[in-house]
């Protein structure tokens, strides 16, 4: 019981630095529609790790803190948050070997995911929607997929997973 | 087979997303209730976090603003070394680039705090509030044109409208021509470059592509002369009274990361103040 406490500890600590690295160290990552998502990858990194349940509501409070930053649509965000949060806990059982490239894809997937329904949610006309979707999102995927495998080959014993080579 | 107990963790899992998903759709439904929450989530759980985001923004145009010193130090020794004549015309476009010393009235510098979503650049977290004398329906423009208005502000930050948002509408006109209309957000997109539209325009009259699109200052929010963007065509939809326009907006929120908000008198004409950055 006490292991698994700390395990779950460690995980939070994992989690709050992520979060750090969104609001003090993503600024400084260039352009802001392809830099790195670091709170969606800490969703994913909990979601995985949770019953799909806790991991909507999780999803449910990021994408209400993303809303309260971009209130273009105000519930786009929390709409797509809390699906990619609960697709992802629900999906682990079938695709989730601990094999980073695995989990650099899922990762990727989901934060093309969530663009596509939070840019439908909050209303995009068609020529938005594609350019998002096929330019914007796919890097913004690829750049949060790398800061994945990354996180992951760090703290992987703090994650408690063992990777593959 | 699953147990009573799974089957009732899994009843709990289909629980919790239905409320969640529930909650999201009341809302996108009613915008009011969940201004109200994200409002005040802003002033609490965040607070620290937008904190954060400031000062790293802050330090990070810092940072930008020394190279571009230490560039220009070095161009300047250059000039002086080699090329005489060019230092004072070095000087003359710098003079020309500093919108600031030229607006007539006041106003204050914000960093704008981008975020990881794809709606961002609808709405701008800026980094100036109330306490910086930041005012609801404040125009916000950079070095190139218009940006948009700031419709929420808070102690310490407010958020602007920008005209990619899709209820964004203001009243402008041509220079020269002096054509009416209203630029609306534009479904087009060239790659990845939105468009606006002058929407609204009489049919009698045509504008030729180039042509310099500037707001018009009626309606009161936002003074006259502040450059919007350039007519690159007319667009294929019309309407049986009015012409539209394709326009390639002049800033772009998106990739803005200083503004400057104004607190001129919406009848302050600002033609001059831009004419040395738009006009060819």
């Amino acid at each position: 019981m006490i292991a698994i406490r700390a395990d779950r500890s460690r995980l939070w600590v994992v989690l709050g630095l992520l979060a750090v690295l969104q609001f003090a160290v993503r600024p400084r990552l260039g352009y802001p529609l392809i830099a790195p998502d670091f709170l969606l990858l800490a969703l994913m990194l909990y979601a995985i790790r949770s019953r799909p349940g806790a991991a909507a509501l999780a999803g449910f409070l990021v994408g209400l803190a993303g809303d309260a930053v971009t209130p273009a649509r105000v519930g786009a965000g929390a709409l797509a948050h809390t699906l990619v949060g609960y697709l992802a806990a629900w999906g682990r059982a079938v695709f989730f070997p601990d094999n980073l490239f695995i989990n650099g894809v899922v990762i990727a997937l989901g934060v093309w995911i969530r663009n596509a329904v939070q840019l439908i949610a909050s209303g995009t006309g068609p020529g938005g929607l594609t350019t998002q979707l096929l330019v914007w999102a796919p890097l913004q995927a690829i750049t949060t997929a790398l800061m994945a495998a990354l996180v992951l080959v760090v703290f992987q014993r703090w994650l408690d997973i063992r990777l593959e080579a | 087979m699953a147990t009573g107990s799974d089957r009732s963790l899994s009843r709990r899992d289909s629980a919790l997303f239905f409320a969640c998903v529930v909650l999201s759709l009341v809302m996108l439904a009613r915008p009011d209730w969940g201004a109200t929450v994200t409002g005040a989530i802003r002033g609490s759980v965040l607070r620290p976090f937008l904190w954060m985001q400031a000062r790293a923004e802050a330090s990070r145009t810092s940072a930008a603003a020394f190279d571009i010193l230490r560039s220009e130090r070095d161009s300047a020794t250059h000039a002086a070394e080699f090329l005489p004549s060019l230092r004072d015309e070095n000087q003359r476009l710098r003079s020309l680039l500093g919108l600031g010393a030229r607006l007539p009235g006041r106003y204050i510098a914000a960093e704008v705090l981008h975020q990881s979503y794809p709606t961002d650049g609808r709405t701008l977290v800026l980094s100036a509030g109330k306490r910086a004398g930041v005012s609801l329906f404040d125009p916000v423009v950079s070095a190139e044109g218009l940006i948009g208005v700031v419709r929420i502000v808070e102690q310490e930050r407010s958020i602007a409208m920008t005209w990619i948002h899709p209820e964004f509408r203001a009243s402008a006109f041509t220079l020269p021509g002096n054509v009416f209309g209203v630029i609306w957000p534009g479904a087009q997109v060239t790659g990845t470059e939105q468009l606006l539209q002058l929407r609204g325009v009489a049919i009698r009259d045509s504008i030729p592509e180039g042509t310099l699109v500037v707001t018009s200052g009626l309606g009161g929010v936002y003074p006259p002369g502040i450059p919007v963007g350039t007519v690159i065509g007319q667009a294929n939809e019309e309407t049986g009274w009015e012409r539209i326009y394709v326009v390639r907006p002049a800033g772009n929120p998106a990739s803005a990361s200083q503004v400057l908000i104004l607190k001129t008198t919406p009848d302050t004409s600002l033609v001059r103040a831009f004419q040395a950055d738009t006009t060819p």
